[in-house]
């Protein structure tokens, strides 16, 4: 057991969860329930019902958060994304067919290649918007967070790094998504204080490169190995299948197993580093979470969606909070007394754009 | 008399009170004198945790008022329970909630499942002519355009569906160069068949796949097909979060098992009145959905669309009569002629 979770540091920690599974689910079995039986339309409020617990059970120094985000403005604005978007789609879902059939194919990957840009864009403006929502629904000692900038710039800067990203083949990705980071978070605030942040890919870039060589390690040694193999079955006149066998299932562990975890091992270094330059006022952020302890929460989810039949779903949510909050800690002072309300405007749309593109927000 | 903490909303200091409840209203004072006293029209409850109460006021978003747990009993008569599962579903209560929920959700699915069935042969051609015109074209470089192939192709049609290909509802069909093979009914009364369904299968089988489709165009399960997809289909694919994700849905419309239960009887009866022998489809079929089980890929394609199984093709085989003096669908010429459909030389000198 590490230093951060024994009682003793517990007392000492900013920032500390105090909620439990038990404790949770009457609330994951009653929104499980209601959203089957509404078409899943009740899942907004499900989605506000279990913020309000976990912020609730959030507890900030000496005093819990709260949420004030409510289930009829996250179906609102949902409506609202859907009633901008949809006839944009359904444009699209004509028209490409239309064009296929016409054997206009340079006219629809035309077409296709404007949307996929378009897409783009509105995902990093959800993302951006998606977090200034979550702060502006987020209170502590009755002040909330927020920011005055409404994202479409975000949206570029995303679109612009991210093409920059794919054109290199990802290689220059590390430096993309920290300097996104630092933009999205230097833009918002808590109270009339602003967050700054300054991420660098400064110790990200050797794991970004592992995502890369180990990969390609593994089918290097893989090839060694099947050739090895095949030139012993042309010697000795066997069966050559096992040999391609043991070359699929080692190619599936490569894209299956090597890939990810070498991209969770990256993310874990991410967000430790994008905490701990992140800051509000005196007060520091850091976060702890090692590669090992990511990989214990992703198979952990699995394994309970697995084990209870899929009803596990219904606490991934809280999960993914508990571990982050459990990993988070706050460092320095806060002068409460000096900590003024906010004055950005809510968003109206709550997390439609996120929500229509399946984006999370941190 | 209980000790309180207030927010006051413009900063984050606490600020200790000594809080009453009582009649209708909450007073608060502090040492220095201050008080105030705040109507409980003008309260509401939060979700505070295990710890303690927490009321909000509602013209002063940050206004916040922290009270011991032991406040409870006051402030329920003061401001009645906590939102729970959402204003409605609190005043239902839930398993009312749930019942109704669930009666409205089975009735929509039911719905939006059965209603196609009903509207369908309700819509006049000539707006699904013009769906299908608008989103098919004329298929550019993909059809085959070999004009002998295609009166061949409409040969065979005619032989199955006398009439089909002339008049203002009129069958339209084209032979696309796809390397797969699948045949399919789309919006319009257009048929598809794609290269490989015509060379890799003999006149009389490719009579019983074209029978099959004239049906499906006639009973008008293309259009019931689109409508449920634009219905049923767009609304939950709205609720489960992801729209539009694909594009290429509408031409691979579904029908359901009833809908090919009925072409399958009816491509039988047009096979009869044609003299045609079912048995080639019925051997196509069992072959198709045997390669399915060994060789994905080829069969895979033409399975999507038409969900074969060993039943559909006994029901080919059962219709073959052995005391009948069948006739082959086109003749060795026509046949020739079709299977060089998609062949870009000029076929007369064969």
């Amino acid at each position: 057991m590490d230093a951060a979770t024994s009682p003793a540091a517990v007392e000492r920690r900013g920032i500390e969860f105090t909620g439990n599974w038990r404790e949770y689910l009457p609330i994951a079995a009653t929104n499980a329930l209601l959203i089957v039986c509404t078409l899943g339309v009740y899942r907004f409020w499900a989605s506000a019902r279990q913020r309000r617990y976990l912020w609730s059970r959030t507890h900030v120094i000496d005093d819990c958060l709260e949420w004030t985000g409510t289930g009829k403005e996250m179906f609102l604005g949902f409506l609202i994304v859907i009633a901008v978007l949809a006839p944009f789609f359904l444009f699209i879902q004509f028209l490409f067919p239309a064009l296929i059939a016409r054997g206009k194919m340079e006219a629809a990957s035309g077409i296709l290649f404007l949307f996929y840009i378009a897409i783009f864009y509105l995902v990093g403006v959800a993302r951006f918007r998606a977090l200034r929502y979550r702060l502006s629904r987020s209170w502590w000692h009755g002040i909330r967070g927020g920011s005055n900038d409404p994202g479409w710039n975000y949206g570029g800067e995303y679109l612009g790094r991210l093409v920059l990203a794919v054109m290199t083949l990802w290689i220059v990705y590390p430096w993309a998504a920290t300097r996104l980071w630092n933009s999205r978070w230097k833009a918002m605030s808590f109270g009339q204080l602003e967050f700054r942040a300054n991420l660098t890919a400064e110790g990200l870039k050797g794991r970004w490169a592992m995502v890369y060589l180990v990969p390609l390690g593994m089918l290097a040694v893989v090839a060694m190995i099947f050739a090895i193999g095949a030139t012993f079955a042309v010697t000795y006149g066997g069966d050559k299948s096992p040999g391609f066998a043991a070359f699929v299932i080692a190619l599936f562990l490569l894209f299956y197993l090597a890939i990810p975890l070498m991209t969770l091992n990256w993310y874990a270094a991410f967000y430790r580093k994008a905490a701990g330059g992140l800051t509000l006022g005196d007060l520091e952020f850091g976060f702890d979470a090692t590669t090992w302890e990511w990989l214990k929460l992703v198979l952990g989810t699995l394994g309970l969606i697995v084990v209870t039949l899929g009803f596990g779903l219904t606490y991934v949510g809280y999960r993914n909070w508990a571990f982050m909050v459990r990993h988070l800690h706050l460092y320095g002072t806060i002068d409460v007394g000096d900590l003024a309300q906010s004055t950005t405007r809510a968003p109206l749309e709550a997390e439609g754009w996120a929500d229509a593109f399946d984006v999370g927000a941190i | 008399m209980l000790q309180g903490t207030l927010y006051d909303g413009t900063s984050a200091y606490p600020y200790d009170v000594r809080v009453e409840i009582g009649g209708n209203a909450i007073i608060l004072t502090r040492d220095s004198g201050w008080s105030d006293r705040i109507e409980s029209a003008h309260l509401a409850r939060l979700d505070g945790g295990p710890s303690g109460l927490r009321l909000g006021q509602r013209k002063n978003p940050g206004w916040r008022l922290l009270l011991p747990i032991e406040a409870a009993p006051q402030v329920e008569a003061l401001l009645g329970r906590s939102e729970r599962y959402g204003r409605w579903i609190d005043q239902v209560g839930l398993v009312p909630a749930l019942v109704i929920g669930g009666a409205i959700t089975a009735a929509v699915v039911a719905l939006g499942y059965v209603a196609p069935h009903w509207i369908a042969p309700h819509v006049p051609m000539s707006w699904e002519r013009n769906v299908g015109s608008a989103m098919i074209g004329d298929f550019g470089d993909l059809r085959c355009r070999n004009a002998e192939g295609q009166r061949a192709l409409e040969a065979l049609v005619e032989r199955v569906a006398p009439g089909a290909t002339r008049g203002p509802d009129a069958i339209k069909l084209a032979a696309l160069d796809v390397p797969a093979f699948n045949a399919a009914a789309l919006p319009g009364g257009y048929i598809v068949v794609f290269k490989p369904a015509i060379t890799e299968s003999s006149p009389d089988a490719l009579a019983g796949i074209l029978a099959h489709e004239v049906a499906h165009v006639r009973r008008r399960h293309v259009t019931e097909a689109l409508i449920r997809e634009l219905g049923i289909g767009a609304l939950i694919r709205l609720f489960a979060g992801d729209i539009g994700a694909d594009a290429e849905q509408i031409v691979s419309l579904s029908y359901t098992r009833g809908n090919e239960a009925q072409a399958d009887s009816d491509a039988i009866a047009m096979l009869a009145r044609a003299d045609i022998s079912p048995r080639p489809t019925a051997e196509l079929f069992s072959q198709l959905s045997k390669e399915a089980g060994e060789n994905r890929g080829y069969a895979a394609e033409f399975l999507q669309s038409h969900p074969l199984s060993a039943r559909r093709a006994q029901k080919f085989a059962a219709a073959f009569d052995p005391r009948r003096a069948y006739t082959p669908a086109l003749d060795r010429a026509q046949a020739d002629v079709l299977f060089n459909i998609c062949w870009k030389r000029p076929v007369k000198e064969h």
